[in-house]
């Protein structure tokens, strides 16, 4: 994938929040440590202040939005900037899959959440993956 | 539909529906023919945080006031829900396995716990509260609770 083609990554910016923390984690896993070279973390805080660079990055690159709770602000922002949701992931749901991780914590999560963190991290890069490949086949 | 006595408490908005009884944990119940409905209250769900998981005791459990009928767990909280009379469950939700989040979208109507077969309703109702003494007690409670954010 070329370099303005990447995948935005777009979290949950609740504060004082556990499941807001855990999509921050995972978010930066993807965007620094599994997947530098495809993807772009996108802040949520600038999309709401309306930031048109921000935006318009949105309307060229496939989104994956981290959402923390049900208001599920980080979609709702990207499509509400014109952009595309390729995947949205909740992170209640990601938490009934592993249940086992109890996440707690706010400024630093516990070993459990930072597992959390880790799996939904892992799922994230998978479909990074998906789209990367799918991007590569379409060029 | 029912009919609600709503407040606001803080930016938070509570709704306490007129149609059942209460215990004062935030539990509704409400009679239907030989049987009732158990699920918690607005206040409670919205306490309480995203359920991710709703575990309702196995179809057949016998349980008196106090008893566990069920558990929820949320990203805050594990609780475990009392029963507010005697009775035998006999139907649960199938939304609790597949979507607990329904207590969080409609408390009062799909987001039902369990139905337990009423065996003393008689005497159970009177120690239950009309809604307009539960909406006191909620009121108060969120109140408190307000203070603390």
């Amino acid at each position: 994938m070329s370099a303005n083609k990447k995948v935005a990554i777009v979290p949950c910016s609740g504060i004082g929040k556990a499941f807001g923390t855990v999509s921050r984690v995972a978010a930066y896993q993807v965007v620094e440590d599994d997947r530098p070279e495809d993807t772009q973390l996108v802040p949520l805080a600038l999309l709401v202040m309306g930031d048109e660079e921000h935006q318009e990055m949105l309307k060229e690159m496939p989104a994956i939005t981290i959402d923390g709770c049900k208001l599920a602000c980080a979609t709702k922002m990207v499509q509400e900037a014109g952009g595309k949701v390729e995947k949205d992931f909740a992170v209640l749901e990601v938490f009934r899959r592993y249940r086992q991780f109890k996440p707690q914590g706010i400024a630093a999560l516990n070993e459990d959440g930072e597992k959390l963190a880790d799996a939904l991290a892992k799922e994230i890069d998978e479909v990074v993956d998906e789209i990367v490949q799918k991007g590569a086949q379409d060029a | 539909m029912p009919e609600y006595l709503e407040t606001q408490v803080d930016k938070f908005f509570f709704k306490v529906a007129t149609d059942r009884l209460y215990s004062r944990e935030g539990v509704w119940v409400k009679k239907e023919g030989a049987s009732v409905k158990v699920g918690l209250t607005d206040y409670l769900q919205q306490l309480s945080g995203d359920i991710a998981f709703a575990d309702v005791k196995p179809m057949g459990t016998e349980v008196t006031p106090g008893d566990e009928v069920a558990s929820i767990e949320t990203i805050k909280v594990d609780a475990v829900i009392h029963s507010p009379i005697h009775g035998k469950i006999n139907l649960i939700n199938p939304k609790m396995q597949s979507e607990p989040e329904a207590i969080n979208q409609d408390p009062y109507g799909e987001g039902w716990l369990c139905q337990l077969e009423v065996t003393d309703w008689e005497e159970d109702s009177v120690h239950l509260l009309a809604p307009d003494a539960y909406f006191v007690i909620m009121k108060a409670e969120a109140e408190e609770e307000a203070k603390k954010l």
